[in-house]
């Protein structure tokens, strides 16, 4: 694709003028020509930022501070933003039912088994793709992408009775299997971006020191993108954490996970919506505070995939 | 003895590929094997060789055809609103700088939400009665009364009611990809551009967009075959209602499946479903991509 020419020019210029750079600006000029100038302008921009932050963030922060409501204040009519008095009884309510648990293990069990499982078959096939730009690679990898456009809903019927034929329905096996036809396409895709960016001479070195391809393989390039690798793991993991239509149809009650136990929240019990925001907010502060902490490589890894193509 | 590279790339990619055989173009093959038959929904239960009258069944049914015209307009609806909205905050993050890093984090985190939880979230905050959005709305004066818009009551703007969590979880991907391109645009084009005169309209239109073409089509792509495959945050919010209007593909396949029981036309419907969603990306990535015509 296009950007890799392009890219050049400003990796130059950034290498060599990092200090005259930040005078330049000073006096209101941009160093890249897409930065605003003038003062009046960036203050605008600025104040449009903090908008639109305020009305994207709002959302969750509600189902946040409605977690804390109680359970009368939670329909009230009005609504209020804040709650009127905080409490903590919808946690323990959500905490307290039959399954809520158990969902959360199965919900870890079966991310932990499906990332594992998208990494061993995804490292070794993108290094296949991209080390030897074989005929077989291109098709493989054409293949892999066609497989994202597979909508779940077309595939989860026969894959359920496939399972239940080898005596693996309602487990998180199974499911987690399910789960890897979403997050290994992805997983091939970004681990090829990855494996590109190794330059080649550095398992030549190794295997002229004697070193086998295999070991080379291992020993050489794996530890050179773990970061990719990490990547890699965090985008398999989230995929299988969120995901709803496989769980819903593969899974009973012994495997159920925690997105399809928040969704029966709503038809089983009434409408709960007190206990449903605390238990969406436990699912999804983990997840959001570890992609906070990883920010860098995962915004790497999101835009390496799209940009790169 | 050493086998040749060809072979050793081969065996690196067997296992992937075979799991993909076995768990995504097997179930593939019994879904096309399982739409020429009338299959009875009890398990082990009769099934007969209909032919293709499981198509002719789907092409004259109204739901299906609705749910086509609702799959595509919900789909275009959802990229587009996101690409422009992600492109207005990907520009804004650029032209501040390398000062907004932080914000730009903050701004990625709906993508870490799970969509049941977007999809309840937002039907919370539509509900009727106790819903927050009517009731910001009429104390800021735009509406009468908190109940005066049926967000998710009203079959007229439900699929658009139903869009918004998809909207709002995923126009920082848009805005991600959006920003790393803009970040590939060499500054001295936008410079010599400013020199000559271009003002900020023609320079988006005539300059960036140009240079972001690939990367759009990139974008675009990738979320419109996960748009048109919406399921979580409809079925959530208003189960396909009210009277279908929010009824889209994957709903609709998924009810014939397990609500009516009826395998046969299900899997008819999703591998119609399936050859459109190629039919679609495939052009677009030839229209918007134009991999000849690149800079």
């Amino acid at each position: 694709m296009s950007t890799a020419p392009v890219q050049a020019v400003p990796a130059l210029k950034d290498t060599k003028q990092p200090a005259s750079a930040r005078t330049r600006r000073r006096r209101g000029v941009n160093r890249e020509g897409l930065e605003a100038g003038r003062r009046s302008t960036r203050t605008i921009l600025w104040v449009l930022l903090a908008a639109s932050l305020i009305l994207y963030g709002f959302p969750f922060l509600y189902l946040l501070l409605t977690s804390f409501k109680t359970p009368i204040d939670t329909i009230a009519v009005p609504p209020t933003i804040l709650p009127k008095e905080w409490t903590l009884d919808n946690y323990a309510n959500a905490l307290g039912r039959g399954g809520v648990l158990a969902s959360f293990i199965n919900s870890i069990q079966t991310a932990v088994i499906s990332t594992l499982l998208s990494l061993v078959l995804a490292v070794p096939a993108a290094y296949g793709i991209t080390r030897y730009k074989t005929a077989s690679g291109r098709v493989f990898i054409m293949a892999a992408l066609v497989t994202r456009m597979v909508p779940p809903v077309a595939i989860g019927i026969p894959l359920a009775s496939m399972m239940a034929s080898v005596g693996l329905s309602d487990t998180p096996i199974a499911l987690s299997i399910a789960h890897t036809t979403i997050s290994l396409p992805l997983s091939i895709w970004l681990m090829s971006s990855f494996f590109e960016s190794v330059p080649k001479d550095l398992e030549e070195a190794a295997t002229v020191d004697g070193c086998s391809r295999l070991g080379a393989l291992w020993r050489v390039v794996i530890p050179v993108v773990s970061g990719g690798i990490a990547v890699t793991a965090i985008f398999a993991f989230l995929a299988s954490w969120n995901e709803f239509l496989f769980a819903l149809l593969m899974t009973a009650v012994r495997s159920q996970t925690t997105p399809v136990v928040i969704a029966n929240f709503q038809t089983q019990f009434g409408l709960d919506w007190g206990s449903m925001t605390a238990l969406a907010a436990i699912y999804s502060i983990p997840v959001i505070l570890l992609t906070l902490l990883l920010q860098r490589k995962i915004v790497a890894g999101m835009t390496l995939g799209a940009v790169k193509g | 003895m050493r086998i040749p590279d060809r072979r050793f790339a081969l065996y690196l990619m067997t296992p992937a590929a075979l799991f993909l055989a076995v768990f995504v173009a097997y179930p593939l093959f019994r879904l096309v094997t399982d739409s020429f038959f009338k299959i009875s929904p009890v398990v082990g239960g009769p099934r007969s060789f209909v032919g293709f009258d499981n198509y002719v069944a789907a092409f004259t049914s109204e739901a299906f055809m609705g749910a086509g015209w609702r799959t595509l307009a919900y789909t275009v609806m959802v990229v587009t609103l996101e690409f422009a909205l992600g492109l207005g905050m990907a520009l804004l993050f650029t032209t501040l700088g390398t000062k907004s890093q932080v914000w730009r984090t903050m701004f990625l985190y709906p993508l870490m939400i799970a969509p049941i939880v977007a999809g309840l979230l937002w039907k919370f905050l539509m509900i009727d009665n106790f819903g927050l959005l009517g009731t910001m709305l009429t104390q800021v004066g735009i509406l009468q009364n908190p109940n005066q818009i049926g967000w998710l009551s009203n079959p007229d703007i439900v699929l658009f009611s139903v869009a918004i969590p998809d909207i709002w979880l995923t126009t920082s991907f848009m805005c991600l990809v959006l920003f790393a391109g803009l970040q590939n645009i060499p500054g001295d084009l936008i410079e010599a551009a400013r020199l000559d005169g271009a003002r900020a309209p023609s320079l988006l239109f005539r300059i960036i967009l140009p240079l972001l073409r690939p990367v759009i089509a990139v974008a675009l792509v990738v979320r419109g075959i996960d748009a048109a495959r919406a399921f979580d945050t409809i079925l959530i919010q208003t189960n396909g209602g009210p009277q279908s209007a929010s009824e889209t593909m994957s709903l609709l396949i998924y009810r014939t499946m397990i609500r009516f029981g009826d395998p046969g036309l299900a899997s008819a419907m999703g591998t119609i479903y399936l050859l459109a969603m190629l039919a679609i990306a495939l052009v677009a990535v030839a229209t918007i991509w134009r991999p000849g015509k690149d800079t």
